[in-house]
């Protein structure tokens, strides 16, 4: 396969622009000369570190130091927090991390006291012109509406008083929104997640009342407003893809047409009881409907519209930058989930699990587990990350699926990360506006 | 397009890159006084093509290069007027403070100035005026204003990249000593680099302003306030070279405090 893992040094890959190279360190990404490009493609084929350094120090492609090194940060600031605000929900789906909103424990939803102290622990180490951010999830956070929405308004006061930037935002699963929802979200200017797994039956069968019946229908209607009032107010579809039901790009188009902000997909890889994870060969076929979808997105932006494919701009607008960075995300170091108990854990995945425990809301964070953390999940320390080309963009994977199951989808995300480097170069001939600041 | 060179093509990579035959502070990371006129590259260089057919000096109005034959005869003259307004004047004025006017040398404006009104005319033609010191004579021709900025394979024709027309490789950095120290020590008058202190530790008594040369070695509380030019009393290149970092931070005008131990 075209991506795979050859030097950790970086990626030859070729496009109709001529070959071209991403240098790990930095993302560096250059168009090469055939010369160049034959030399280094022998390195990189025998697999020959030395001699792929002295051609890089020959072109002047060197970096003076290593952009990343072995040194993690000890401690970081809470700069983002989310509200396991009620750890219950009414669907039952059939992979959910949080075994239908309790986390395997008894359903329950956080007091008020619980996030409001949360919304202070998150403005305490931020001063003015910082910013932060509060997330709502559970379980299905609607189900306490009312401390949601207190919690919401206390934050806003706050950064109002502090001069501190807030971002607010909601993952829901659309059941039970109302009008009135839709207009405190607006007020606010929420980035509003709705889980959609698919249109109708593909959507029915993965997320269904806990019931039995499907959810599909009662979501539309309660989501079509909201899509309406779309002003600050963004909202997003996430689609959790599990194994035979994919079909990315009709998806992704019924899903865009509906006038979700941003649509973005992502294999289900870890669910408690194994349910509905995703194979290698379920994810050779995700990643060619990827593609397909990336090729979509490709012809409308050449058309000039906009399609909004969360997947691959994202990743377009970080090559681009030249993002590269040893976390896949921020959990565990500036980001942290709060238990509707107050405890404090690395993301909104782990809450009232011992392997992302963090610390609580009145003993306060645990800064000796985070720097272990932070030194452990850093991606030089993780295998086979360290000698993979793509690490700093992936940064290793969401920390909840690889110590539930481990890396089960390196293949495919180089795959796809290989598919965008190639986009990038066209589009950055065909389209160069959408790289503007 | 035919690949004949690499190409770094996303943000980090450019930052990166350094050009072949370019000096090592032409990178934003290594840059000395990263602002015009900077040591990363000598922006002067821009105005040497700005008239398409010849070469001027950067810094002089001087013919030095020929492009398009039919111009050939101007080679060595001095261009001293564009539209009208004057490029090279004769100065007049005190020799001295207080001392009588009288004329002094013939001088011209420095670039950016004296093409202020042009630089937006790119594409057009406008009248230049040269001056035979031989025949004494002055003759003006048009002449087209290269754009300043990129147009080619830009969207919508705005950019911010200087146009590869105004300067072959290299060119941008050839007037740039090597190693920049000797820049740094060579000019200075608030003109080069522009972020380099000069006048220091200043202070205005009776109408008359007096201060130090940053350059001062081993300044203290005892050293007079004389803007001193002698060598003996300067960092030396050689000082510079060795020990840059003896220069001391300027702020609000004076030196910093001693660091404490």
């Amino acid at each position: 396969m075209s991506s795979q893992l050859r030097l950790p040094l970086g990626h030859l890959f070729p496009t109709a622009q001529g070959p071209h190279l991403l240098l790990s360190d930095g993302t560096r990404i250059y168009g090469l000369d055939d010369d160049a490009a034959a030399q280094l493609q022998e390195a990189w084929d025998s697999r020959d570190q030395q001699q792929a350094q002295e051609l890089l120090r020959r072109f002047g492609l060197d970096a003076p130091a290593a952009y990343i090194d072995d040194q993690a940060p000890e401690s970081m600031p809470v700069r983002a927090l989310s509200l396991a605000v009620a750890q219950k929900c009414n669907l039952g789906c059939v992979y959910c991390y949080a075994q239908e909103g309790s986390f395997g424990g008894k359903a329950q939803n956080m007091p008020l006291e619980t996030a409001l102290a949360s919304v202070d622990r998150l403005f305490e180490e931020a001063g003015p012109g910082d910013r932060v951010q509060l997330a709502f999830l559970g379980g299905e956070p609607l189900v306490n509406r009312p401390v949601l929405r207190q919690a919401a308004d206390y934050a806003h006061r706050q950064a109002r008083r502090k001069g501190i930037k807030l971002g607010l935002s909601l993952t829901t699963n659309g059941t039970l929104l109302t009008s009135q929802d839709g207009d405190f979200l607006e007020r606010h200017g929420f980035s509003v997640t709705v889980s959609l797994d698919g249109l109708g039956e593909s959507h029915d069968q993965s997320r269904p009342f806990k019931d039995g019946r499907g959810s599909f229908e009662r979501i539309l209607k309660r989501v079509r407003p909201l899509l309406a009032k779309q002003r600050r107010m963004q909202v997003s579809a996430r689609v959790t893809v599990t194994p035979g039901r994919l079909d990315l790009p009709s998806t992704l188009e019924g899903l865009i047409e509906m006038g979700f902000h941003s649509v973005g997909f992502s294999p289900m890889l870890s669910s408690p009881t194994g349910r509905a994870e995703m194979r290698a060969d379920d994810l050779k076929i995700m990643l060619d409907q990827m593609i397909a979808c990336g090729r979509q997105f490709e012809e409308r932006l050449r058309d000039g519209a906009r399609y909004p494919f969360s997947n691959l701009t994202t990743a377009l607008k970080e090559i681009h930058r030249g993002t590269h960075r040893p976390y896949p995300c921020g959990a565990g170091g500036g980001y942290f989930g709060v238990s509707a108990q107050g405890d404090l854990f690395a993301c909104h995945r782990f809450v009232d699990d011992p392997s992302g425990a963090m610390g609580s809301l009145e003993e306060g964070l645990d800064r000796g587990r985070q720097a272990q953390w932070l030194q452990e999940r850093h991606v030089h320390f993780q295998q086979p990350c360290s000698g993979c080309w793509a690490r700093y963009l992936c940064g290793g994977g969401c920390h909840h699926e690889v110590i539930h199951r481990g890396r089960p989808a390196c293949d495919y995300i180089r795959g796809w990360l290989h598919y965008c480097l190639q986009a990038y170069v066209r589009l950055l001939k065909d389209c160069p506006k959408f790289f503007a600041p | 397009m035919a690949n004949n060179k690499i190409d770094p093509k996303n943000v980090s990579a450019q930052l990166q890159y350094r050009a072949r035959g370019n000096p090592p502070a032409t990178q934003p990371v290594t840059a000395i006084s990263n602002c015009f006129p900077g040591l990363e590259f000598d922006f002067r260089n821009i105005w040497r093509r700005i008239f398409v057919g010849l070469v001027l000096h950067e810094a002089r109005p001087l013919v030095v290069d020929i492009e398009d034959p039919q111009l050939e005869g101007f080679r060595g003259q001095l261009l001293v007027s564009v539209e009208g307004e004057d490029i090279w004047t004769q100065v007049s004025g005190p020799q001295v403070s207080g001392g009588p006017v009288q004329n002094l040398s013939g001088s011209s404006l420095e670039w950016a100035n004296a093409l202020a009104s042009i630089v937006e005319r790119g594409g057009n033609e406008v009248r230049c005026g040269f001056y035979d010191r031989n025949s004494q004579q002055v003759t003006e021709v048009n002449l087209q204003v290269r754009r300043i900025f990129e147009q080619e394979g830009v969207p919508d024709g705005e950019s911010a990249v200087l146009a590869a027309s105004l300067a072959q490789p290299g060119e941008l950095t050839q007037s740039l000593c090597s190693p920049w120290q000797n820049d740094y020590r060579e000019c200075a008058c608030y003109y080069w680099a522009a972020s380099r202190p000069d006048f220091v530790n200043s202070e205005e008594e009776n109408g008359v302003t007096q201060g130090q040369n940053w350059l001062h070695k081993d300044r203290g509380p005892d050293t007079p306030k004389t803007y001193s030019l002698r060598n003996a009393d300067l960092v030396s290149y050689e000082d510079l070279f060795r020990d840059w970092e003896q220069l001391r931070f300027i702020i609000r005008g004076q030196d910093e405090d001693e660091p404490q131990d």
